[in-house]
């Protein structure tokens, strides 16, 4: 039962840190390493709006999540915009564009383990003899509505349609008038708020720290490999798996191995089934 | 309304279009003939302006160098610096050779996509047109577009456009790979939307032979350049026009 309640629990906290990332490879083609480094910004934001400015609770994460979308759009409007479509150069300038903010960050006065967001709700309770703290079952259920609200977005809003049409053909989506670049801008600002919430949501459960953004990173890489680049179903379905297979090894193992499981995950996807579980499917691309 | 004057389009030093002038009237179907590389795909880009996009994409990645020279007049306006995605807006509408269905989209899906700049009124009434003349769609609705047969393609393709509401539909070789008797309906369908929405077309074709009834005006494109032109009438007569593509 604790296994089944805290994978549940660390399967919707991966599919959380790795749905901005897949938003955005699937729309753009742009795997943004910059990913974690957004995660960690917004936590941090958060903190100072609400331990220097005094800022309500709620008011700061929306300040702080309005910003972040600022810099994703920013990044990609005036930076990767200039070496669109090289997939290296893409990751070698996300990834760097990730380490300065991090380490910016570190510099900038952001060590040791001592800043915290407060939970969402506090207390817990027991289910089945198990205890759980409220705000973990929150993740639960701020998880579910997310998904279910990328899910509503994406299949029945014009702006969702379009970027789903953008991720399959981008030229002949140009010729239906949807604009690329704009529509590119808008899928890293959109994912770089899916990374805030993430933060928002899974910070308050440890502390701020510089390196949860390499760990979150790992993470969602893992989750976009096993569930194949770019599809969504495939890392909702990949980030359970993953997440519960995590918490089997931290109970039959100890918990050092929960890193060596994602990359272990990685490695067997790419050796048995390169394009994931539901990447390109192949068939339809024989097909054609 | 759509007038072209003087296309050129450069791939490094290759011409593959030269001094290519083309002009569309209201409600008229204009058809642009020639073999494969005679640059019919190239002159769509341009009239589309994908080719802007391609040159952009190129220039990025240090490929080929694409220089394009010439006008185009549209409803009064001179658009040749209009991107793509912005002469959609203003009613030129490509659909593309080889389709471009969306593969991991289903047919409803595919045409609702295709309903981006359409108010959700416009949506409704050309969803509900769309099925009315390409009827075997209607069956189809829930199938992923990477599972039709070429035809069925074809058909979801230009459905797909006509939910952009465009004046002007430029269809690049929407005959590709079709058995004769489909490509005759299509031709058909052609012209029954351009009868019924008053919307003018552009088609560029291979096959002359089912597309050149339903025309009012041809260009006939070799290595880049509108060798012959002239009405429906006068190409079917042009006895270089029928050894070329009627074999007689």
């Amino acid at each position: 039962m604790e296994i089944l309640i805290y994978g549940l629990i660390n399967s919707v906290s991966l599919a959380l840190m790795a749905l901005g990332f897949t938003l955005v490879y699937g729309v753009s083609r742009l795997p943004n390493f910059a990913h974690g480094s957004l995660y960690v910004t917004v936590g941090f934001v958060t903190w100072l709006l609400l331990n220097r400015l005094g800022l309500p609770y709620p008011v700061a994460m929306l300040v702080s999540l309005v910003l972040i979308a600022l810099v994703g759009a920013a990044t990609y409007q005036f930076i990767l915009v200039r070496i669109r479509g090289m997939a290296i150069s893409e990751i070698i300038a996300s990834y760097a564009i990730g380490l300065a903010i991090l380490e910016g960050l570190r510099w900038g006065g952001l060590k040791g383990t001592t800043l915290t967001l407060p939970v969402f709700a506090q207390g817990s309770v027991d289910i089945l003899d198990v205890t759980v703290d409220f705000h973990r079952l929150l993740v639960i259920l701020l998880g579910a509505l997310l998904v279910g609200g990328l899910w509503m977005f994406v299949n029945h809003t014009k702006l969702g349609l379009a970027l789903k049409g953008m991720a399959q053909d981008e030229r002949a989506a140009l010729t239906l008038g949807i604009d690329s670049d704009r529509m590119a801008v808008f899928s890293m600002a959109l994912g770089a708020v899916m990374a805030g919430l993430a933060a928002l949501v899974l910070m308050p459960l440890g502390n701020i720290v510089v390196e949860s953004g390499y760990h979150v990173l790992i993470m969602a890489v893992a989750v976009c490999i096993v569930g194949g680049l770019g599809s969504w179903t495939g890392a909702v379905l990949a980030a359970f798996i993953i997440g519960f297979a995590q918490i089997l090894t931290t109970a039959w193992m100890g918990p050092h191995f929960q890193v060596v499981v994602a990359l272990l995950a990685i490695i067997v996807t790419l050796i048995s089934r390169p394009s994931g579980l539901f990447g390109r499917q192949k068939e339809l691309e024989e097909r054609v | 309304m759509f007038e072209a004057l003087g296309l050129m389009v450069f791939y490094e030093n290759m011409l593959a279009l030269n001094n290519v002038s083309l002009t569309c009237r209201d409600g008229q179907i204009i058809g642009v003939f020639g073999a494969n590389s005679a640059g019919k795909s190239t002159l769509m880009y341009a009239l589309s302006g994908l080719m802007l996009d391609i040159q952009r994409k190129e220039q990025m990645q240090g490929g080929e160098r694409i220089t394009i020279r010439g006008k185009v007049n549209y409803l009064g306006n001179e658009i040749m610096d209009y991107q793509p995605a912005r002469r959609a807006k203003a009613g030129i509408v490509l659909c593309p050779e080889r389709r471009r269905i969306f593969p991991e989209s289903s047919v409803l899906e595919n045409l609702k996509i295709g309903g981006y700049l359409a108010t959700p009124a416009q949506a409704k009434e050309t969803l509900d047109y769309v099925f009315s003349i390409f009827p075997a769609l209607t069956k189809l609705k829930d199938r992923l577009g990477g599972f039709l047969s070429g035809g069925e393609q074809q058909m979801l393709a230009i459905g797909r456009a006509l939910m952009a509401q465009p004046k002007l539909l430029l269809l690049d070789e929407p005959l590709l790979g079709l058995s004769p008797a489909i490509q005759y309906w299509l031709a058909k369908s052609i012209k029954d939307i351009r009868d019924q929405r008053g919307t003018a077309i552009i088609v560029a074709e291979q096959y002359a032979r089912p597309i050149m009834p339903i025309i009012d005006y041809g260009y006939i494109l070799e290595n880049g350049s509108a060798v012959v032109e002239g009405g429906r009438a006068d190409l079917m007569d042009n006895p270089d026009v029928r050894a070329a593509y009627f074999g007689n």
